[in-house]
């Protein structure tokens, strides 16, 4: 069994050999489902998601009372003039180590769906779209930490890939600290993107950003840490985001390139800034 | 349909990450397989002040700070090396032989390579956590590298290949890459160390020598060291007896362990036990376990149920058949007087259970089965496994009579016996070189192992302390034996006073941040009052009539939290202390001296800073309101006990100081018949003190303590202000208030007394309340003999549970409470300089009053529980470190000296009796074979606590009896320890 967080002091190095900046391996891909109106794979390390996007469709018959029994609804409902996102997470049994089934009615996954609903509403401009929905569908197929960031970059690439207008790219990633927080320690570095283990074991945040900008759309804390350490681990999860639109926009870069030598779209007008070598 | 397959080569980074690969199972038996990712990279510095290229490289931190480099540029080399050399040690090197790392005078620059620290973590967690303070230190050069992520280090494993196998690939893989890497990158003009690998595995070395790696075994190697003969000794023997010879099977002399798993399941089921297991102090043969499923404890008897369980270990237990049930022994079997003669080296020549053994133990049978009352038998079992083991450093000196003749001259390596100053812990085994500087000295030792075919377990030498009997070897062993924290302050913790140091005063101005939110109380006429000479002055009081015609009285306690911040190095220290251990000729302080003796002590004529308590009382000590205040003070007078005694005698002294006391004095009687109505108890304890002479400080007298009416005093206010505090922190706090609580005893605890007491004296003795067990108590009285209500205090004083401080989350309500004291709510606030408990009461008071802010560690439960459970352990320790530094100097005191003195009979065996010797508050075995020269017949009437002894001499002695004995002092053979012999003079 390797060793814990507390050796970070030892070498600058965490548990897995990296140092308190640097990410994960991101790798992603978008069109995988043909059939999909947009769809989206993405693994952050261990972390693997797959996100499908159905819509913007009229939305269909409606279960039970209003609010939507199928997860977390952002923006308004059917009948307004904005369309409704409706998320939907899965987690699959052998996604995790102690393969614990989790039923539909989870808590943390329904908090997972809303937080992601909203921020998703609030970046596609769902007003074009009225009376209709738009559904997004993820599966995590594997988890090592970092889940909601994980899903967050998923769902912005399927989007793109389903062709819905949004302000910008909305990627998100973790930030933690490395000492816990009874430790007390002033002299904690911040940390970028937990793993599985270092979440269990230190103080984190999940931040999501919009574009290239410095706006936090979503910031989730769950874990007690010094006020003091907040800015550090929020300064570094912003920069992490940064770098992973960076990520995301040279997959969609490449998705594109090979899309029009594959003669699939015509090079548009809109298409001629795009670099082609 | 897109494909999401890629292939691992299209991927840029593939070649750097990695997987580790492992299969854990959980408590509850589930196997898991875990993967998890490894980043591999170039820029892991290899730490060497020679090297110049990582330095440019090196990590830094995330406010831009660099580890410094930590290996010298010029190591220490051997006759073997010598260009000088780094050490690579493999994991099996430090489990055996940790002691040896941390010497002073060689093990410099060594490389603890990842994957040794993981697998000593994965082995034993102590020593993995001495290895990283090892890390830690600045004088001893050790560097951790991680040489499972640098790139050119990490080993996958091979198909086939066991994991022990790749670990051992690695290391050597390390060691080749560091001789390249330095060989490569070093300056101009310079010499490159050698790199050697030391191992104790010799397939391991045999590849390495194939390899071209410098390899040696650790024993080779520390034979080419200057004081390589001393060392040699600390280098446990069981790792060369794999080359000895492998053991027949029919040689163990112990059964085997069952397996874990087969241990997890039966205790799962309740077939098998768990517990701790105790060896009863007057007979070594003897042990006990305590389990969750039976009401009273366990016995396991003899050699072979005992099956090398040491006393503190936690173990598993299997109940024994109903007619192997036994009752605990009635005789004193020491292991000395049995096993005396036996041979350390001759291990398998005699029998398993020596003749003697088997004799005291038919003796045992014979009686259980001559009692006609059956029922006295107890269960017994014997132990199946060791879940985990509680060896700790034992010191102790070599039986003299163990060490053969050659020995003496030859350096030849030979086996003795060393005998811990603890009775329980079994003798042990060791090998040394050395023997004839040894002998007559304290040394400090360790147990290695007990294998199933040796009948003691065997040690090696860790250090030695000094000559036997002399005091600061004494003292020394002390420590160390109660495991007191007695090394000097590091520097870090000094640095954490006040800058000023001794001239440190009070602001004078009162805008200075000192004096927020505290209440200026210098008016008031506050004196202290302690033992003579007392310069750590925790407590000061006050008093003074108000117009209503109550009192306003006033605790105030030394304001150590304003001084010790929460979280510093010398906040970290002091909690590891837990508390000031008081010998007799010194005090380990838990605090350093600046703060402990001056800036916190409220020394009389100087302003200090305080928290206070004042109430408000009727003149019959009711409290009328209560509150809490930090402030500032100014004692008027510190007063010894017996000063403050003379002054309140003295009608003449008519000061206001003196009313007041007065006042005081007055009130406390009435709190505390209050508490003794309540049901407190009053219990006691032999208390003496050893009077010194000022000079050499040589023990000359031994003295009782004298109980005056100033002391009640102190002590009843101190119990109010801890009450009160207790209240309030509970209030403010009441999942993580630090508490202390005193369990009820169970009833069983009061067998033995409350039987004896009635055959004997016709006595009941009541325990259901503590109401009860005091008022029979009291009547526990003798017309003829005063002191007999005092021993069955005495008695009853140790059939109590102990105190001890908890967090209130971890208890309901109605087990808060304070059994002795008959409080229903207690806890330790009145003496910060010395217990580290009151200073965490402290803080969390300040915070009740809204005076600072919760400190997060004084509010995370998990962090409060493992300061409560260390504190315990250290106030128990301390306790028993300060009665054996009495007992200690009680013999030095009575050196040369015989005098005849009453004692009282308070424990009978088949073969011996307890005499306590009320003056020098000492107690001792008497057994018949000292009787007369001849030892004469004894007949024991187990029921009627009788021992009838005829023959050589005819004596009837009974429990509760008085008799005279003569009081000598001896050198005890098996311990070492000068105490006191006694000798029967005669019976009344």
């Amino acid at each position: 069994m390797p060793l814990d967080t507390s050796t970070y002091g030892l070498a600058l190095l965490r548990v897995d050999g990296r140092r308190w900046n640097e990410l994960r391996r991101i790798h992603a891909q978008i069109r995988t489902q043909a059939a999909a109106d947009g769809s989206s794979y993405l693994e952050m390390g261990h972390t693997k998601v797959m996100c499908v996007v159905t819509g913007p469709s009229e939305p269909g018959p409606r279960r039970g009372a209003a609010g939507g029994a199928a997860g977390g609804g952002g923006g308004a409902g059917g009948q307004s003039k904005d369309a409704e996102v409706v998320v939907n997470i899965v987690i699959a049994g052998f996604s995790s180590v102690d393969r614990k089934r989790r039923g539909r009615g989870d808590k943390r996954t329904l908090e997972m769906q809303s937080t992601l609903a909203n921020t998703l509403a609030a970046t596609l401009h769902t007003h074009l779209f009225p009376h209709s929905q738009i559904n997004i569908s993820l599966h995590v197929l594997s988890q090592d930490g970092s889940l909601l960031a994980a899903l967050i970059n998923a769902a912005t690439l399927a989007c793109v890939d389903a062709g819905i207008p949004m302000t910008d790219y909305v990627t998100a990633c973790t930030a933690g600290s490395t000492s816990t927080y009874a430790a007390n320690d002033e002299g904690a570095d911040p940390l970028l993107d937990l793993n599985h283990q270092e979440e269990q074991e230190l103080p984190g945040l999940t931040v999501a950003t919009l574009g290239d900008s410095d706006r936090v759309v979503a910031l989730v804390c769950e874990s007690r840490v010094q006020i003091s350490r907040l800015e550090g681990m929020l300064a570094v999860g912003v920069d992490g985001c940064k770098q992973v639109r960076e990520i995301l926009d040279q997959v969609i870069k490449a998705q594109g390139q090979k899309m029009i030598l594959e003669g699939t779209v015509d090079k548009g007008t809109g298409l001629n800034d795009m670099d082609l070598d | 349909m897109a494909s999401l397959k890629r292939s691992v080569e299209s991927d840029p980074l593939a070649a750097n990450i990695s997987n580790k690969i492992y299969v854990r199972s959980t408590k509850s038996g589930k196997v898991q397989k875990i993967v998890r990712e490894v980043y591999l990279r170039q820029d892991i510095p290899c730490s060497s002040k020679l090297c110049q290229r990582c330095f440019t490289t090196a990590p830094r931190d995330a406010s831009g700070k660099l580890i410094p480099f930590v290996l010298s540029d010029s190591p220490a080399g051997t006759k073997v090396f010598p260009q000088g050399h780094y050490l690579v040690p493999d994991t099996n090197a430090f489990l055996t032989a940790m002691d040896l790392f941390e010497q002073e005078s060689a093990f410099y620059d060594v490389i603890v390579l990842q994957i040794v620290l993981e697998e000593l973590r994965n082995r034993s967690l102590p020593l993995y956590n001495r290895l990283l303070s090892l890390t830690k230190s600045e004088d001893k050069r050790f560097y951790v590298f991680f040489n499972e992520f640098r790139l050119e280090t990490h080993v996958p494993r091979l198909d086939g290949e066991t994991v022990n196998d790749r670990n051992d690939r690695a290391v050597r893989k390390a060691v080749e890459w560091y001789g390249e890497h330095l060989a490569r990158s070093k300056g101009k003009g310079k010499d490159v160390p050698a790199i050697v690998m030391l191992s104790n595995d010799r397939d391991n070395l045999k590849k390495a020598k194939q390899e071209g790696v410098n390899a040696c075994s650790l024993a080779d190697y520390v034979k080419t060291l200057k004081d390589g003969e001393k060392l040699l000794d600390m280098i446990p023997e069981t790792q060369d007896s794999d080359q000895i010879k492998e053991k027949r099977p029919g040689d163990n002399l112990y059964p085997e362990y069952f397996s874990m798993s087969k241990m997890m399941t039966g205790v799962k089921n309740n077939l098998l036990h768990q517990g701790i297991f105790n060896v009863s102090p007057y007979n070594y043969l003897e042990g006990s376990i305590r389990v969750p499923a039976f009401p009273k404890a366990l016995l396991i008897l003899g050699r072979e149920n005992i099956n090398r369980a040491v006393d503190g270990d936690l173990v598993v237990v299997e109940v024994l058949p109903k007619d192997q049930w036994k009752e605990p022994s009635t005789q004193v079997i020491e292991e000395d007087a049995i096993t005396k003669n036996e041979n350390p080296d001759a291990e398998e020549s005699d029998d398993f259970v020596s003749e003697k053994e088997r004799k005291a133990l038919q003796e045992e049978v014979k009686r259980t089965q001559s009692k006609t009352t059956e029922g006295h038998a107890q269960p017994t079992a014997k132990v199946v496994g060791v879940i985990k083991r509680n060896w700790r450093q034992y010191v102790g000196h070599i039986d003299q009579s163990s060490v053969s003749q050659s020995a003496n001259q030859g350096k030849k390596q030979d086996s003795v016996f060393v005998i811990p100053m603890d009775k329980k812990i079994p003798k042990i085994r060791l090998r040394t070189r050395q023997v004839s500087e040894l002998l007559g000295k304290r040394i400090l030792v360790t147990i290695d192992a007990w294998d199933r075919s040796s009948r003691h377990p065997s040690g090696h030498f860790v250090r030695s302390l000094g000559e036997l009997e002399t005091k600061a070897a004494e003292t020394e062993a002390l420590l160390l034996e109660y495991d007191v924290q007695y090394r000097p302050f590091p520097k870090t913790v000094l640095d954490c006073l006040p800058k000023e140091g001794h001239d440190w005063k009070v602001p004078q101005n009162l805008e200075d941040p000192g004096w927020k939110d505290r209440q200026d109380l210098r008016d008031l006429l506050i004196c202290s009052i302690d033992p003579i000479g007392c310069q750590d002055i925790d407590d000061a009081l006050h008093s003074r009539p108000l117009p209503n015609g109550n009192f306003e009285v006033g605790v105030h306690i030394a304001d150590v939290s304003h001084f010790v911040r929460p979280g510093n190095a010398m906040d970290a220290e002091a909690s590891i202390r837990g508390t000031t251990v008081y010998l007799v000729d010194k005090r380990i302080d838990m605090l350093p001296m600046l703060l402990g003796t001056d800036l916190c002590s409220l020394k009389p004529y100087v302003e200090r800073y305080a928290f206070s308590v004042i109430w408000e009382m009727t003149p019959s000590a009711d409290i009328v309101g209560s509150r809490f205040t930090k402030s500032v003070i100014k004692s008027r007078e510190a007063f010894s006990y017996e000063q403050a005694q003379l002054r309140v005698d003295d009608s003449s002294q008519q000061d206001e100081l003196t009313t007041n006391i007065r006042i005081l004095l007055d009130l406390s009687k009435k709190l505390k018949q209050k508490r003794l109505d309540a049901g407190a108890l009053s219990l006691s304890s032999p208390e003496v003190k050893v009077q010194m002479e000022s000079e050499t400080s040589d023990p000359i007298d031994v003295k009782t303590k004298v109980h005056l009416d100033t002391m009640s005093l102190v002590e009843e206010f101190m119990l109010l202000a801890n009450t009160s505090v207790a209240r309030r922190i509970h209030e403010a706090f009441p999942q993580t208030a630090i508490l202390r609580r005193h369990g009820a005893p169970p009833k069983t605890n009061f067998d033995d007394l409350a039987n004896q007491l009635k055959v004997k004296r016709g006595l009941d003795l009541s325990v259901e309340s503590s109401r009860a067990l005091a008022d029979s108590l009291d009547r526990c009285v003798d017309e003829k003999e005063p002191f007999f209500n005092t021993l069955v205090r005495i008695m009853a004083t140790r059939c109590m549970m102990s105190a001890e401080y908890f967090c209130s989350g971890t208890q309901s309500y109605p087990e808060f409470r304070h059994y002795g004291l008959a409080s229903e709510i207690y806890t330790h606030f009145t003496s910060p300089i010395r217990r580290y408990a009151d200073l965490m009461a402290h803080r969390q008071l300040a915070a009740a009053i809204e005076y600072e802010a919760v400190h997060p560690s004084t509010r995370s439960r998990g962090k409060l529980e493992a300061v409560c459970k260390n504190i315990n352990v250290r106030h128990r320790n301390a306790q028993l470190a300060g009665r054996a530094s009495i007992a200690y100097y009680v013999g030095q005191a009575l050196r040369g000296k015989a005098t005849e003195e009453d004692g009282f009979v308070m424990k009978i065996f088949s073969n011996g009796f307890v005499v306590l010797v009320p003056k020098f508050g000492i107690e001792s075995l008497i057994r018949l074979r000292d009787l007369a020269e001849t030892e004469p017949q004894a007949e024991f009437d187990a029921e009627n606590y009788v021992l009838t002894t005829g023959g050589s001499r005819e004596l009837r002695v009974e429990l509760f009896q008085k008799v005279r004995v003569r009081v000598t002092d001896q050198k005890d053979e098996t311990t070492g320890k000068r105490g006191v012999k006694m000798e029967l003079v005669r019976t009344y």
